[in-house]
């Protein structure tokens, strides 16, 4: 019980940095996506 | 309490300007990069043109880079040699940069570059920083070491002419501090900034000096890359403005002292994900300012001289009348202050020294 409950929140930590650094990475490729669009627009 | 700038032509807030260079002085300080770009894009939002701003930081970049040297020499810890190498690149890419600074300004194109450049470089540099301090952050969960070779050679290291540099203990081509000066000196001219977020992790990463070198060899180019910047700019455009050169010198000056010995107390490795988070959001505003927000056609004040105290009178007469010597002086400035913070930062601190030593 002990053990289960130890690899549910080891889980559940993994999960949270997984989620972290997907929502990072996201936000990184949202940000160069606006100033790329927008540096296409600016010269067209 | 607003000031006008004569050179400008703008209103600034004096107490915002003194506490924004002296917040990015702080930043400079501690993490040793940070000054001029984030400095820069600052001026910009609080109103001062992209050309005079860019001017403007590099003056104030050669006050903090002399106060920075001066510790440095005094502590033995510069590559005279091999900062005179890459100072011979930095001023080929100055010139090459003030050229096409020049062109972008004849096109009237040049506010959209200098924002673009800052954009582009804060969007680069940020990513790379962030992604390399969580690296770091996930391997120290981890308890994880990685193990690097100890000579990595790039095609860089095969360039010929090789000349010794006993202080650093190397042996290598002349080409390439020359090739890294020549991009510092180029993206200097573009964007008034020093160039030590190119030149730090080159001098590690590819010239392979002892660390303990980089710091002082990379502030000690940064002088000679910013005088150029600071003089070709007084003296082609007059857009240095001294009201605003010692608003930012002050401010920073005091900053660096501060973020330098906060360094020292301080572990600022958990500070560096912050730092380009900082960085990504101020891209993020001049991207915003840049592409979305409405084009204000701001309206050109201008005050007649009687209006002007008598220190914006000087600066204006002064500058219109021997942009040479403005120039001249504008540097000397910077240098002297420079120096000036450097001795009072060493005579506290043997000061302080004395009085534990009694106690």
């Amino acid at each position: 019980m002990y053990l289960s409950n130890i690899k549910i929140i080891k889980k559940i930590n993994e999960a949270k940095a997984a989620i972290i650094k997907t929502g990072i990475f996201m936000s990184l490729a949202a940000y160069w996506g606006v100033i790329l669009v927008g540096t296409f627009i600016t010269f067209n | 309490m607003d000031v006008f700038l004569p050179i400008a032509q703008v209103f600034v807030n004096p107490i915002e300007i003194l506490l924004l260079s002296a917040i990015v002085g702080v930043l400079s300080g501690l993490f040793g990069v940070g000054g001029g770009f984030l400095m820069t894009p600052f001026l910009i939002f609080l109103g001062v043109p992209p050309a005079y701003a860019v001017a403007n930081e590099a003056n104030n970049i050669l006050a903090t880079s002399v106060s920075g040297s001066t510790t440095h020499y005094l502590k033995n810890t510069l590559d005279y040699k091999m900062g005179f190498m890459i100072v011979i690149g930095g001023t080929i890419g100055t010139t090459l940069g003030i050229i096409t600074f020049s062109y972008f300004k004849g096109i009237g194109k040049i506010d959209t570059v200098i924002s673009l450049a800052y954009m582009y470089i804060l969007a680069i540099i940020g990513t790379l920083m962030l992604v390399e301090s969580l690296n770091e952050i996930d391997r120290a969960k981890r308890n994880l070491v990685v193990k690097k070779k100890l000579h990595v050679h790039y095609w860089i290291h095969g360039l010929p002419l090789r000349m010794r540099f006993p202080k650093s203990k190397l042996y290598e081509s002349i080409f390439t501090p020359i090739i890294i000066g020549l991009l510092v000196g180029f993206i200097a001219a573009i964007m008034g900034i020093g160039g030590a977020f190119i030149l730090v992790p080159a001098m590690i990463y590819i010239i392979k000096m002892p660390t303990k070198l980089v710091p002082g060899t990379s502030l000690f180019v940064t002088i000679f890359v910013s005088v150029i910047v600071t003089f070709l700019h007084s003296f082609n455009y007059g857009s240095i403005d001294l009201m605003l050169v010692l608003m930012l010198v002050i401010g920073s000056i005091i900053g660096v002292q501060i973020g330098q010995k906060l360094g020292e107390k301080i572990d600022s490795s958990g500070l560096r994900a912050l730092l380009a988070i900082l960085l990504l959001v101020v891209g993020i505003a001049i991207a915003y300012d840049t592409f979305f927000a409405e084009q204000i056609q701001k309206e050109i004040i201008s005050i007649p001289n009687s209006d002007l105290n008598f220190f914006s009178t000087f600066i204006l007469e002064f500058s219109k009348d021997m942009p040479f010597f403005y120039g001249l002086f504008s540097i000397m400035f910077a240098i002297l202050l420079g120096v000036a913070a450097a001795f009072i930062r060493r005579f506290v601190s043997n000061f302080k020294k004395k009085m534990l030593l009694k106690s």
